[in-house]
């Protein structure tokens, strides 16, 4: 028979076990509460006493107190971006190679001059593969755990849009946003602002002006993404055509999670329009140019300004030839720039701290320009903190020779005015020299048109 | 004699649950940052869906590739009902509160679970997984056809103050009022609960019989086991429990979406993985693999970054060497070091009791 009596031995250890589990208990007891890290602002959004200063752009009251600074450390500031990195998005990572060869350039100068101290800037670049919940999580992350004093150029605009409440709450600026949508003139939203890319209804009507003057009763085949980017084009598309007689013939989605665009090309292939307008970005356009010209239709085709890129063009081969498109920046591929100071700087420099980056590639001397305009506006605040730097992003007079911005534009903001980009080529693509061509004239100055163009529901969206 | 062995063992249950509790409900959420409290929430969350995918796969047999489509589901029913306001047959859901918006989760979860568990009466084993699959597949299409969020995606994203710990809650535990500690204790509450409630029903008539359907349908059937009905149960509390794990999702993330094709199904493996690292068929073993499984995330996301294919290619190495080493998953392997100690032990103790007999 086994012995069923606790003997002494049993007995012992689990008081020895009780005992323990007391001790450990005592132990968790005596030390709870000693939470280092300081509360996050989110709980109290009332009580909190924001920084006193404020302008007729900015309103800081409501921002959490004692993060003015965060990021600035030493003499270094933090500067977070995230972008596609892989993924169907991934060619977008070649912005980070420009910015990150710009930010290097500038450090090995000693560094960004603000109110007479000089900082050297740290990157930090996440990926979110286009996704705009991972471009949340990413920001979110950026902030709590690499305390980054600002975002830089985070890609897209539905990532944007879906971090655009939280940057705002906890007075963050997201400087310089890759996209040109409508939605970042909405006054509701100061801490974020778009960069230098062409504003949507800056292009869509620059393109239509082309329109009226050469073919002023064109039908239009239009092609555009399924989120708010593709939108955007489609429904300033709409308002600028209404009193003309431009007439959309057909509208066709694609989903922008992919690059799959051949049916919906097919279709509007399918009504011979004149003109074929894609609201797309990325794989999706030398796609479309693709399918289109498989399946016999020559349209006049303009392309968005965020597919203005040497590797897309070369993915397209011929029927990209003749594309329109627009661009704020000089054209890294054309040899006729080599010659400039801004263009000499760029290839040596990128050639120096980017080795394996492209330089004929425009998606590259974006990134190098974006790079650029950061410095500036950093040199151009009053201090290096979070409220003073947004205001020089918001205050910008007409900034000139950023980057490979072209050399008679003027960048500027102001109260009235939320957008960068509005000064810019209208351009066309040469496919056997390799190059996009300045055409229709000299530059557009639409310098704070972008508002009044735009229907004011679409600014204010959600 | 044997009364006053149970005693103790109650008094060490208790005491060791207490412990637990206190732990993993006040040490962690206030000595450890937001970073890691974010992550010890997101394991609990994981490990409720777990559970829930525990309780299809691990007791009754039926596999399930599809769990991130409940997963999916309650993240939008609690997303929306936060973020919008409603008339629903004249009674009026304006911005409801994260707790109430459970209920109405755990019922359509349920529903939906019940509804895809009859088909799947008819198909096991492999294609059941495949049916299962395809629901994963077609949730992110299905979302972005119905849901119009920002950006004109179907991400849905809240306000901080939507997502922030109501004032009740605020008032009786001031410190842990931020709102990743907010977002932490719900899915530790919530955790709690659905372990309790899978271990009553383990234990309960249901719980045999789902073992015994797993086991033998036929002798299952023979004994009187409605095998449809057990069947369908099993897949409607398993859909609630991975529908409540997507409503906790949203404290923690901010924001429910579909637009991520790669998340929702890598979601359904991971909670795949969970089940078998912590063990199938075991109570504790899906808390475990919830833990297992964000830390190996976290790991290869930061040893290797965009580079999505390593968190995957990590899994699928740990399931590997798991199969070897630990068949039984974590729980299955302790439970195994217990039985070899005790063994030992006992074989110790009655060779000194009776050397004569040998």
């Amino acid at each position: 028979m086994i012995d069923r009596r606790p003997n002494h031995r049993t007995r012992l250890r689990s008081g020895a076990a009780i005992a323990l589990v007391m001790v450990l208990a005592l132990v968790a007891a005596a030390c709870s509460g000693n939470r280092s890290t300081a509360k996050p602002s989110t709980t109290s959004p009332s009580g909190s006493t924001g920084p006193t200063t404020s302008s007729t752009i900015i309103d800081t009251s409501a921002c959490p107190a004692g993060s003015e600074t965060t990021g600035v450390t030493g003499n270094t500031i933090t500067i977070g971006t995230s972008v596609a990195q892989s993924g169907t998005y991934a060619p977008f990572s070649a912005i980070l190679d420009g910015e990150s060869a710009y930010i290097d350039y500038t450090n090995a100068k000693g560094g960004v001059t603000i109110a007479g101290k000089q900082y050297q800037i740290k990157l930090v670049a996440k990926d979110d593969a286009y996704v705009a919940s991972r471009t949340v999580t990413n920001v979110q992350s950026l902030l709590t755990d690499d305390k980054v004093f600002a975002l830089l150029n985070v890609v897209g605009t539905k990532n944007n849009l879906a971090i655009r409440d939280l940057v705002n709450r906890e007075c963050v600026p997201d400087l310089f946003a890759a996209s040109g949508a409508t939605q970042w003139g909405n006054h509701q939203f100061p801490w974020l602002i778009g960069s230098e890319l062409v504003p949507y209804p800056l292009e869509v009507k620059r393109f239509v002006d082309y329109l009226k003057q050469t073919k002023p009763n064109a039908t239009i085949a239009l092609l555009k993404a399924d989120d708010d980017f593709g939108q955007s084009y489609a429904d300033t598309l709409t308002q600028l055509i209404k009193g003309t007689q431009l007439k959309i013939v057909k509208t066709e989605q694609y989903d922008s999670t992919g690059s799959e665009v051949k049916t919906q090309v097919n279709a509007l292939a399918n009504t011979h329009a004149d003109v074929f307008f894609l609201g797309a970005t990325l794989l999706a356009c030398p796609a479309a140019l693709t399918a289109a010209s498989d399946a016999g239709w020559h349209p006049i085709t303009y392309m968005s300004g965020t597919c203005v890129s040497k590797v897309l063009f070369s993915i397209a081969g011929p029927p990209a030839n003749g594309v329109f498109s627009v661009t704020p920046l000089l054209d890294p591929a054309d040899a006729k720039n080599d010659a400039t100071p801004a263009m000499k700087l760029y290839k040596t420099q990128v050639a120096k701290y980017k080795p394996k980056a492209d330089l004929l590639d425009g998606i590259v001397g974006y990134g190098w320009t974006t790079g650029a305009l950061l410095v500036k506006t950093l040199e151009s605040a009053k201090a290096a903190d979070r409220f003073s730097v947004m205001e020089a992003a918001r205050t910008l007079h007409d900034v000139s020779g950023v980057g490979l911005q072209i050399p008679a534009a003027k960048w500027n903001t102001s109260a009235d005015d939320w957008f960068v980009g509005e000064t810019f080529q209208f351009i066309q693509y040469d496919q056997a020299a390799g190059h996009t061509n300045a055409v229709g004239g000299g530059l557009t100055n639409d310098d704070g048109k972008t508002a009044k163009l735009t229907p004011g529901d679409l600014i204010n969206r959600k | 004699m044997a009364n006053q062995q149970r005693i103790i063992r109650l008094t060490v249950t208790v005491v060791v649950v207490a412990v637990v509790i206190e732990f993993l409900g006040w040490y962690f959420p206030t000595h450890y940052g937001s970073t890691d409290t974010n992550l010890f929430a997101q394991a609990m969350f994981i490990g409720v869906a777990a559970m829930g995918l525990n309780l299809l796969t691990g007791y009754n047999g039926q596999v399930s590739i599809g769990h991130g489509a409940f997963f999916g589901i309650g993240a939008y029913i609690t997303a929306l009902m936060m973020d919008h306001h409603y008339d629903l047959l004249g009674i009026k859901i304006d911005h409801v509160s994260f707790l109430a918006t459970i209920p109405a989760v755990a019922v359509i979860s349920f529903v939906i679970g019940a509804l895809v568990g009859f088909p799947a009466l008819r198909v096991k084993g492999l294609y059941l997984a495949l049916v299962t699959l395809g629901l994963a597949v077609i949730f992110p299409d299905l979302a972005s056809r119905f849901v119009k969020g920002t950006g004109g995606t179907s991400l849905v994203a809240l306000n901080g103050q939507e997502v922030a710990a109501p004032q009740w809650f605020q008032n009786w535990f001031p410190r842990l009022s931020a709102q990743d500690q907010w977002a932490y204790t719900m899915a530790f509450v919530f955790a709690l609960l659905g372990l309790l409630l899978l271990w009553l029903l383990v234990r309960s008539r249901f719980g045999r019989s789902l073992i015994a359907v797993r086991d033998h349908e036929a002798a299952a059937a023979s004994v009187g086991i409605n095998l449809a009905r057990t069947k369908v149960l099993a897949f409607a509390l398993s859909a609630m429990y991975a529908g409540i794990a997507g409503s906790l999702s949203v404290l923690v993330f901010q924001n429910a979406s579909g637009d991520d094709k790669l998340v929702t199904f890598q979601l359904s493996i991971e909670f795949l993985v969970a089940v078998v690292i912590g063990g199938t068929a075991t109570v504790l073993g899906p808390v475990i693999g919830g833990f297992a499984v964000v830390y190996i995330q976290k790991w290869a996301t930061d040893q290797f970054p965009s580079k999505p294919v390593v968190s995957p290619a990590t899994f699928g190495i740990v399931l590997i060497v798991l199969m070897y080493v630990l068949p039984e998953g974590v729980v299955g392997g302790i439970r195994r070091l217990r039985t070899w100690g005790s063994r030992t032990l006992r074989s110790r103790r009655r060779s000194t009791a009776s050397p004569a007999r040998l």
